[in-house]
């Protein structure tokens, strides 16, 4: 009887280190899958072709058009559709902007419109506003110039000449060579393109401007309740939504509901008893700060004047203060100098921003006690 | 020294064992590797480019569909003042016209235009073509408002007809890759890229290409005049009134007749 070495068993061979590593890293790599969806492709799989005719005024007399009422977008894109023809301003896109210790802002990004604002309890919070859009398309083009001469030859018209004697034959030669004296042109690069350039501010406010007074008068475009009376009503949800995608302070019931002695009331009722119980809690601190922005235009072009309205309240139920509003402007919108004012006594100051244009910031000056509000309004250039 | 005993059925099932786990791991670093193609960022492959013939872009811009087919999209024509432009209508050029010039142009087609008149260069006359490869979506109501602008540069004429070949290809402006510069109303902003660069590419990186403009290069023939090749079938295009003069405002009190 013969007797076997014995035989290598499966832990000696995959310890189990080296089996969890493999396995962990087979996580790994099935977890980086995700499927790719183009991020500005368009659905064009998805579309139905139109029926669009001809306009009447064209040339060919084609069919009567199909009167286009409403804007093309592709099914299931958000509109405003497509976004690089709009400019946008309002809300807090990107990294959520915060209020450090010394009251400086980070996270503020270009087209953000924030206002932070200082609690009792020694909090400071930060409230966005809605995101107003304008359409306004600008254009811009790529030149490139070629020579179309890529190569030039010259040949000899003749080759030689030969003049006949009169005694002997005659003699030909037929050209048996070409020169080309000029050797091919080069095509030259004339310029490259031009890098974008930018500037960093200083951090430091570098313009003060006393306030104003306000024009005590309200804009066509400012014709809704929430900017005159600071009332929002849900009447009204649509005329603000044709510009707002974020409207991420009032959409929900943020209001004292139901108000007894300035105590919010509670009813209680037992089917044990006759009577009914009424008990009154008192309502935790809620402070909140509502701010709405309109533009007066949905469309705009290069140079025309456009002018913005902030709407702020206070809709909590505690004084607030160091109430501060901040509107970063984006590079196609230029501040008009001067042209703030506000409704409540507050400082201006203005401040280069990463895409050459200003960050306008209005500090109000007396703390905003519940119920009240005020209006902030601008002008910016299109550029 | 402990041996074992061998035994062939316990030995068999072991080696099976054993294969079956190593079948399983190359199993699953295979299917990882594998996994790890479709992860990583798909490479930018550019269909076209700017030397390709006029009309190539447009054609396939049609063929990806969306609502180009049939939609004049209104463009202004821009050149030096006091030049003349005429476009292509049934096999000739019609009649010269001013600038700026708003017409409604087809997507995909290409459109032959002649610029006469030129300052400095009286009795010559630049030939250039014009394609629109995609359009854009103003409001309801404002879709004449805002035309594509289309510049053709004193510049541009004088390379055109000193026997360049100029491409200026028209894109869309991200807001996002704004230059921080206030736009010339009379003026365009553009770039120029080099040898070996190719404009589709840098306007599609910029923004969104919506036209060419070609000009330089070729002339009709002397003796049988412009061909149908040579304006690109005549294709159609909208013709845009002029803005109405505007009506002296009334006065809000009318001044009575005198007796």
């Amino acid at each position: 009887m013969r007797y076997a070495a014995p035989a290598e068993t499966a832990d000696q061979q995959w310890p189990d280190a080296w089996r969890f590593f493999l396995i962990a890293l087979c996580t790994l790599i099935f977890c980086s899958c995700r499927h790719h969806t183009p991020q500005t492709g368009l659905p064009y799989d998805a579309y139905q072709p139109s029926t669009a005719a001809l306009p009447a005024a064209a040339y060919t007399a084609m069919p009567a058009p199909a009167d286009q009422t409403e804007a093309w977008a592709p099914p299931g894109i958000q509109r405003p559709w497509p976004p690089e023809e709009y400019l946008r301003d309002g809300g807090d896109r990107g990294l959520p902007a915060e209020v450090g210790d010394q009251w400086e802002v980070r996270g503020l990004e270009l087209e953000d419109t924030i206002a932070h604002y200082d609690t009792l309890d020694g909090q400071t919070v930060v409230e966005p506003s809605n995101r107003v859009h304008i359409y306004s398309p600008r254009f811009g083009a790529v030149r490139k110039v070629v020579s179309l001469v890529a190569n030039e030859q010259m040949d000899l018209a003749a080759g030689m000449y030969l003049p006949e004697k009169l005694v002997g034959p005659t003699t030909t030669q037929p050209v048996a060579t070409s020169t080309q004296n000029v050797q091919a042109e080069r095509q030259i690069g004339t310029k490259s393109t031009v890098a974008f350039r930018t500037r960093q501010g200083d951090g430091v406010l570098s313009n003060a401007t006393k306030p104003r007074a306000f024009q005590d008068t309200f804009l066509p475009y400012e014709n809704v309740k929430v900017i005159r009376q600071g009332i929002f009503e849900g009447t009204e949800m649509a005329w603000l939504a044709r510009g707002v995608d974020a409207a991420v302070t009032w959409t929900a019931d943020q209001a004292v509901q139901v108000i007894l002695d300035r105590q919010s009331a509670m009813v209680a009722n037992n089917d044990q008893s006759l009577q009914s119980v009424f008990t009154v809690k008192e309502p935790p601190a809620d402070p909140k700060l509502r701010v709405v922005k309109v533009a007066s235009t949905k469309f705009a072009e290069p140079g025309d004047e456009v002018s913005f309205t902030i709407r702020f309240d206070n809709v909590g139920n505690q004084l607030i203060g160091n109430v501060t509003i901040i509107d970063n402007l984006t590079t196609r919108l230029e501040y008009v100098p001067d042209s703030a004012e506000c409704t409540l006594d507050a400082d201006f100051f203005t401040q280069p921003n990463e895409g050459d244009s200003l960050a306008i910031r209005c500090e109000l000056r007396d703390p905003l006690p519940p119920g009240e509000g005020g209006i902030l309004r601008f002008r910016c250039t299109v550029r | 020294m402990v041996r074992m005993l061998r035994c062939l059925a316990t030995e068999e099932l072991l080696r099976k064992k054993r294969v079956a786990r190593r079948i399983g791991m190359l199993v699953l670093i295979y299917l990882g590797s594998v996994a790890v193609l479709p992860a990583a960022e798909p490479g930018v492959h550019f269909m076209h480019h700017g030397a390709m013939p006029p009309g190539a872009i447009g054609m396939e811009q049609l063929q990806r569909g969306g609502p180009l087919p049939g939609y004049f999209q209104p463009v202004e024509i821009k050149a030096p003042p006091g030049a003349l432009i005429s476009l292509a209508t049934s096999g000739d050029f019609g009649a010269a016209q001013k600038v700026p010039l708003r017409v409604g142009f087809l997507i995909g087609q290409v459109y032959r235009l002649r610029v006469m008149n030129i300052p400095l260069a009286l009795g010559m006359e630049v030939f250039p073509t014009i394609e629109v490869i995609d359009r854009i979506y103003p409001p309801p109501g404002e879709q004449r408002r805002f035309a594509i602008p289309i510049e053709l540069t004193d510049e541009d004429l004088k390379l055109a007809l000193g026997g360049k070949f100029v491409t200026r290809v028209i894109y869309l402006e991200d807001p996002n890759q704004a230059l921080p510069t206030r736009e010339d109303p009379q003026a365009q902003n553009w770039f120029e890229v080099g040898q070996g660069q190719d404009p589709l590419e840098m306007a599609d990186a910029l923004g969104r290409p919506v036209a060419i403009l070609r000009l330089g290069a070729r002339l009709p023939d002397d003796v049988r005049g412009p061909g149908p090749q040579f304006l690109f079938g005549c294709p159609p295009f909208e013709t845009f009134e002029p803005p109405a003069a505007a009506t002296p405002a009334r006065a809000a009190f009318p001044e009575e007749p005198q007796p």
